[in-house]
């Protein structure tokens, strides 16, 4: 009785579209109870014993990006060539879930004309800005 | 391990770390909707950085620091960030200086 029985979860390495959907529905699943985390790590996917043999010029590093909701891990790795596209759709993402944070709540009377005033020309400002990203 | 209350020495700091050894430093982020609660962790198994948060605004911010180590972690730690804060400067005029825009 040596062995002792973890429970495993399989890494799924996934291209950085379908782990951006997994991590869609990963977020949408957690509403109710549960957390989601998200890692950045440098990596080359190598062994330490394969890094020491190949020496670190040899390896090609990639941002891995790791995602689990305790129950399901996935993850994707990142090239220079993917960058943009994946950190602005990941962005995208979390500004589409992330709204349990709370808005602002200290406002003194003050603040709030400061913020009323900014709101409200916060709209015409987005708009215009989606009309040059477009 | 305690929470750094200051977001700017945590991101700086967290970048320090990460120069200092970019082969075992993670930078983990951690959202729990039911809670509203954003725990960032960036650790290279000997120290460890956390914050923590609840406010909007800090997923802004955030939002910063994951391109700072996107482009770190692709591109390597020598890479220019202020570069690519530049680049996002440009394409986000609007975003430049109001951390209070929703």
């Amino acid at each position: 009785m040596g062995f002792c029985c973890f429970r495993v979860t399989e890494l799924v390495l996934l291209q950085p579209d379908p782990f951006l959907n997994e991590l869609t529905a990963m977020y949408g699943r957690s509403t109710e109870n549960g957390s989601v985390w998200v890692t950045f790590k440098r990596s080359s996917m190598k062994s330490k014993a394969k890094r020491n043999k190949l020496g670190a010029d040899a390896l090609e590093f990639r941002c891995l990006v790791r995602a689990t909701d305790g129950k399901k891990t996935i993850s994707t790795l990142i090239s220079a060539k993917d960058q943009q596209k994946f950190q602005s759709s990941y962005a995208t993402v979390l500004k589409a879930h992330m709204h349990a944070l709370k808005k602002r709540e200290r406002k003194d009377k003050k603040k709030a004309a400061e913020v009323n005033k900014k709101e409200e020309k916060a709209p015409k400002k987005s708009r215009s800005s989606t009309k040059v990203t477009a | 391990m305690v929470y750094i209350s200051s977001w700017d020495e945590f991101a700086e700091r967290s970048i320090q770390l990460f120069r200092a050894d970019p082969h075992s430093t993670r930078y983990v982020m951690k959202y729990k909707h039911s809670d509203g609660k954003l725990v960032l962790k960036v650790t290279d198994n000997r120290e460890c950085l956390k914050f923590k948060t609840d406010q909007a605004q800090d997923a802004k911010k955030m939002e910063k620091l994951n391109n700072i180590f996107f482009t770190l972690m692709v591109r390597g730690p020598d890479a220019d960030i202020e570069a690519s804060g530049k680049e996002q400067a440009e394409t986000q005029p609007t975003k430049k200086g109001r951390g209070r825009k929703q």
